[in-house]
């Protein structure tokens, strides 16, 4: 057995008596040759996925990153894939909390410092992009967030009888006629409320965003569709966060929003992970400032396949 | 075998790559001082994995407690090995559990080997062990064949679909196994399964005597026990949805249970050596 392939390496990265377990992804781009330093990319659990997350998104998209110069590495946070220790319960509590963000900071430093980075920037997809604006507030090394479906609110599990009801509606025409009066309503009471968060948002999380945000930390969330709405907008009833943060942010923002068409909260498909392939290499390359030599700009080309989109532009 | 890489504050416990054919397969070994017997720990299929990550790893951590060395692996094309899943076959999956258990016999032939599947892993733990290989079998939830247990897999990808459709968007099953039947592909959470793969899963199937949970006795004179798991013991096995509730489920009965069975029928739970092993 070895501890690395041609392209991959095991990394552990021990906080206390916590050992994190992940993946490097080796990027063998000119900019190692060079001397100066890279900046890398560091993926965190979706929620409590191990760090292949569905369908090996993750697996995929490190990859890609790699290969395009970008130095990429995949963790399993505490208690989760094979790191060490006990899943911290409850776990959604805890991660909508910032649980997660001491650990996480701790990795990140330890990674830039040990991989010689100018920085690392963090992906999270769902609850882990919970964990990565938390910890980022945190991290001076962090130097930029890419964030797949954030949710700015305090999500609790569903009971039977919801999920019933949620089944009801999906198929009954008046369980449907029902949907729509409800969600009417929950509109007409957004207005009333005029456009603040609902009492179940994630207040602190929404600060760390500000305090992120206005401080002009790049920012590129991706957002796939949701029910019975098109586009970043919510549907009807529902507190439109990402507009909202958006107002908040001010001026110096740095924040990229983008719509994924053709795929679904996993963005595990073909059509989610080539966009937010695309997406987040054009992204990197725009906050980087990295003009990519030929011959990787046309491996990254490559590795597209089909879609306009052309690395380092 | 060369260097692997240990898991920091557990230095028994070490990942490393595992050079076959093209690809590398991920390994994760649960070592254990002085062992008394190993398993092969062989996991569910594709999707099935990320969902029963959690409580394979505490299993593995369980037994390595009580002196069982595990080797947990992923497939070939799967989560952290490398390789196309698309180009792979039930046939390449099984001569992977052949390569690993070879592997884990050859580090100490001594001690008895004994090969552990879950769902689509216990089809392929059953077939190394019915040409011959390991000292003994345990089989979670084993489907009759390849095709029950992506036909598992795809119906509940199919129900998940639908709960964000509405109308004439909703497709019946039949629409997505046709388009496997007429040799296509098909993306089920995030894999891209081919036809190919849905033809051969038909005929890989469960050996003959390894059907049902009393059925398996007398079929060997090597140790078999098949269980099966209900939905309750999601995310272990597929439930109807696994959510963060069911992340932290306690499976201390299983385990404890299961060990037991292991550690009677390889012989490795005698006298004054009860008491290390629990």
């Amino acid at each position: 057995m070895n501890a690395a392939t041609e392209t991959r390496e095991i990394v552990t990265v021990t906080v206390g008596e916590i050992s994190l377990r992940g993946t490097y992804h080796r990027s063998d781009s000119p900019a190692d040759q060079s001397g100066s330093k890279r900046t890398g990319v560091l993926f965190v659990n979706a929620g409590f996925l191990p760090r292949a997350s569905i369908g090996d998104s993750a697996v995929y998209l490190a990859d890609s990153l790699a290969q395009c110069g970008y130095p990429s590495f995949r963790f399993d946070l505490t208690g989760l894939g094979d790191s060490d220790g006990d899943v911290p319960a409850p776990l959604l509590d805890f991660m909508n909390s910032g649980g997660y963000a001491p650990i996480l900071s701790a990795t990140v430093r330890e990674l830039v410092e040990r991989f010689s980075l100018s920085g690392l920037i963090i992906f999270g997809h769902c609850g882990g992009a919970t964990s990565a604006l938390f910890s980022a507030a945190i991290t001076k090394e962090c130097t930029g967030l890419i964030l797949l479906d954030p949710y700015f609110f305090l999500p609790v599990e569903r009971t039977k009888v919801r999920a019933e009801l949620s089944h009801w509606v999906s198929r009954d025409r008046f369980g449907a006629l029902a949907s729509a009066v409800y969600h009417f309503l929950k509109h007409v009471r957004l207005l009333l409320r005029r456009n603040r968060p609902p009492s179940n948002a994630n207040l602190p999380l929404i600060g760390c965003w500000k305090q992120l945000a206005s401080a002009g930390l790049p920012i590129l969330v991706l957002k796939a569709p949701a029910l019975k709405t098109r586009g970043t907008k919510p549907r009807v009833g529902e507190f439109d966060y990402l507009g909202y943060l958006q107002a908040l942010a001010g001026r110096n923002s740095r924040i990229a929003i983008e719509f994924i068409e053709s795929t679904d909260h996993s963005f595990a498909n073909l059509q989610g992970r080539t966009a937010v392939r695309h997406h987040t290499e054009q992204w990197l390359n725009a906050v980087t400032e990295r003009r990519p030599v030929l011959e990787f700009a046309e491996r990254c080309e490559g590795n597209v396949r089909g879609s306009e989109v052309e690395c380092g532009r | 075998m060369q260097s692997q890489h240990s898991l920091g504050s557990n230095p028994l416990e070490q990942a490393g790559y595992f050079k076959v054919s093209g690809a590398h397969l991920y390994t994760v070994l649960h070592g254990s001082v002085d062992p008394v017997a190993r398993v092969l720990l062989v996991g569910p299929f594709a999707s099935e994995r990320h969902h029963s990550y959690i409580p394979w790893v505490r299993w593995a951590r369980y037994l390595a407690a009580r002196r069982i060395e595990c080797l947990r692996y992923d497939y070939r094309g799967i989560g952290e090995s490398t390789g196309v899943f698309e180009n792979m076959s039930f046939d390449t999956w099984k001569k992977d559990v052949d390569l690993l258990a070879g592997w884990l016999e050859s580090q100490s032939p001594h001690v008895p080997l004994m090969l552990h599947g879950l769902e689509l892993g216990a089809l392929l733990a059953a077939k190394a062990f019915d040409a011959g290989v390991g000292d003994g079998l345990l089989l979670w939830s084993p489907p009759a064949s390849a095709n029950q247990a992506l036909r598992a897999t795809l119906s509940r990808r199919i129900s998940i679909e639908q709960a964000f459709k509405y109308g004439d968007e909703r497709k019946p099953s039949s629409y997505y196994i046709g388009q496997l039947e007429s040799g296509g592909f098909l993306e089920v959470e995030g894999y891209q399964w081919s036809g190919r793969l849905w033809q051969e899963s038909f005929g890989f199937e469960l050996p003959a005597g390894m059907a049902g949970e009393g059925a398996v006795a007398s079929m060997s004179e090597r140790p078999l026990r098949i269980v099966k798991l209900d939905q309750g013991m999601a995310p272990l096995t597929k439930g109807s949805s696994v959510g963060y509730d069911a992340v932290n489920r306690d499976f201390t009965g299983l385990f404890a249970d299961n060990f037991g069975w292991i550690a009677q029928s390889l012989g490795i739970l005698q006298e004054g050596n009860s008491e290390r092993c629990n």
